[in-house]
């Protein structure tokens, strides 16, 4: 079985990593942000310019909107309806990648 | 001795019956005797063998008492008991019933050493090293005190780790490994670089051994890094650490889409990335 998967680049800062797009959704509201999915950085937008820190004592990655864990239940990897929502569409690319 | 006069009258009263129902009667016996085993077995009834019934001796009860026990020995002594004083349809069929309780005895044994092994793999609170360790699913007393065993085996994870906290593992350098990533815990997440992902876009680093070794190479990357020892570096990004080790030997190689392009090279070097002294993750590159 094979799953889209969407991703900016690889991350900037480990290498490693793919930066995909994550939203949370919090009271209805959707919010879209770049999270790399092997070091955890987060940045606001696809152009991995702005970075989200995180609170020191924070063990989670989190949301810059309403600062909940990225890895809670709100939150999930953004499937291509919701990069068009963000309107990101033309900055990531979609490959196919095999499920496990 | 009281058993020839029961015998003669019987014989005697079938004389007296007609031949047709001489016929029906006797096909009805044949059915007893060959469905009489059967039934004791498969619905735990106690009916009487017709042995026992014509004769002196009494292997009705223990036939499925017996039969209810996974013993094959017990089974040919019962069974050799009616083949003695039956008559000359009873040995084969006895026989018959032998092969037949023997074979059915069997199943349930097969079933019961099945369902140990799949509670003893239900009962292992995690498989720490891949391997199953149960290697005898014929002594169902040991399943009660394996998971005991087991569960002393994880207590310091993989023979390595002990436990600091719920979840929350630490490793003899000082780096725990607690809840967290997508995969819900940090040591799931590392266990990821075990093997490649030869469709992931991008270099994927794979560790070249199991996960003991792998947290033993962290661990000892992460002991020189600190002290700033001869081909390591760190850098702090955001709270995080970013430490790169590299070692005499190579560790793993390079997996994924890029590295399946290279040939999938074989490298020296880890990268740690840390929050304090919590792991978020670790692979060669």
């Amino acid at each position: 079985m094979t799953a889209p998967l969407i991703y900016v680049e690889s991350c900037p800062v480990c290498g490693d990593g793919l930066c995909r797009i994550r939203v949370c959704i919090t009271d209805q509201r959707l919010t879209g942000c770049v999270l790399c999915d092997e070091c955890e950085a987060v940045w606001t937008d696809p152009s991995l310019q702005e970075r989200v820190s995180r609170k020191p004592d924070a063990d989670d990655p989190q949301c810059p909107s309403c600062g909940q864990s990225l890895w809670s239940k709100n939150a999930h990897w953004a499937n291509i309806g919701e990069v068009c929502l963000l309107g990101w569409y033309d900055r990531v690319r979609v490959v196919s990648v095999k499920q496990g | 001795m009281a058993t020839k006069p029961r015998s003669e009258s019987a014989v005697n009263a079938l004389r007296m019956i007609p031949t047709k129902w001489a016929v029906i009667l006797l096909g009805i016996l044949i059915v007893y005797v060959v469905l009489q085993p059967r039934l004791n077995q498969w619905f735990g009834w106690r009916l009487p063998s017709v042995a026992s019934m014509v004769g002196d001796e009494k292997p009705a009860k223990a036939t499925h008492k017996k039969g209810e026990s996974t013993n094959n020995d017990t089974n040919k002594n019962e069974t050799s008991k009616p083949a003695k004083k039956g008559k000359d349809v009873e040995p084969d069929l006895e026989k018959e019933s032998k092969q037949e309780t023997a074979s059915s005895k069997k199943k349930p044994a097969e079933k019961t050493k099945i369902v140990d092994e799949a509670d003893e793999e239900r009962d292992q609170p995690i498989n720490t090293s891949g391997k199953s360790e149960n290697n005898n699913p014929s002594q169902p007393a040991k399943t009660a005190t394996k998971p005991k065993n087991e569960s002393d085996d994880t207590d310091p994870l993989y023979g390595f780790l002990t436990e600091v906290g719920r979840n929350r593992y630490e490793s003899p350098a000082g780096l725990v490994y607690g809840p967290g990533s997508e995969e819900g815990h940090r040591l799931k997440h590392i266990a990821r670089h075990l093997e490649d992902q030869p469709n992931r876009p991008g270099s994927h680093g794979v560790f070249k051994g199991g996960m003991k070794p792998f947290l033993t190479t962290i661990d000892e990357g992460y002991v020189r890094a600190k002290k700033g020892a001869k081909g390591t570096t760190k850098k702090e990004d955001d709270g995080s650490m970013v430490y790169e080790i590299t070692f005499d030997k190579a560790i793993g190689f390079i997996g994924g889409e890029a590295g399946g392009r290279k040939k999938n090279p074989a490298t020296k070097k880890l990268r740690l990335v840390v929050r304090g002294s919590n792991v978020i993750t670790a692979f060669p590159f």
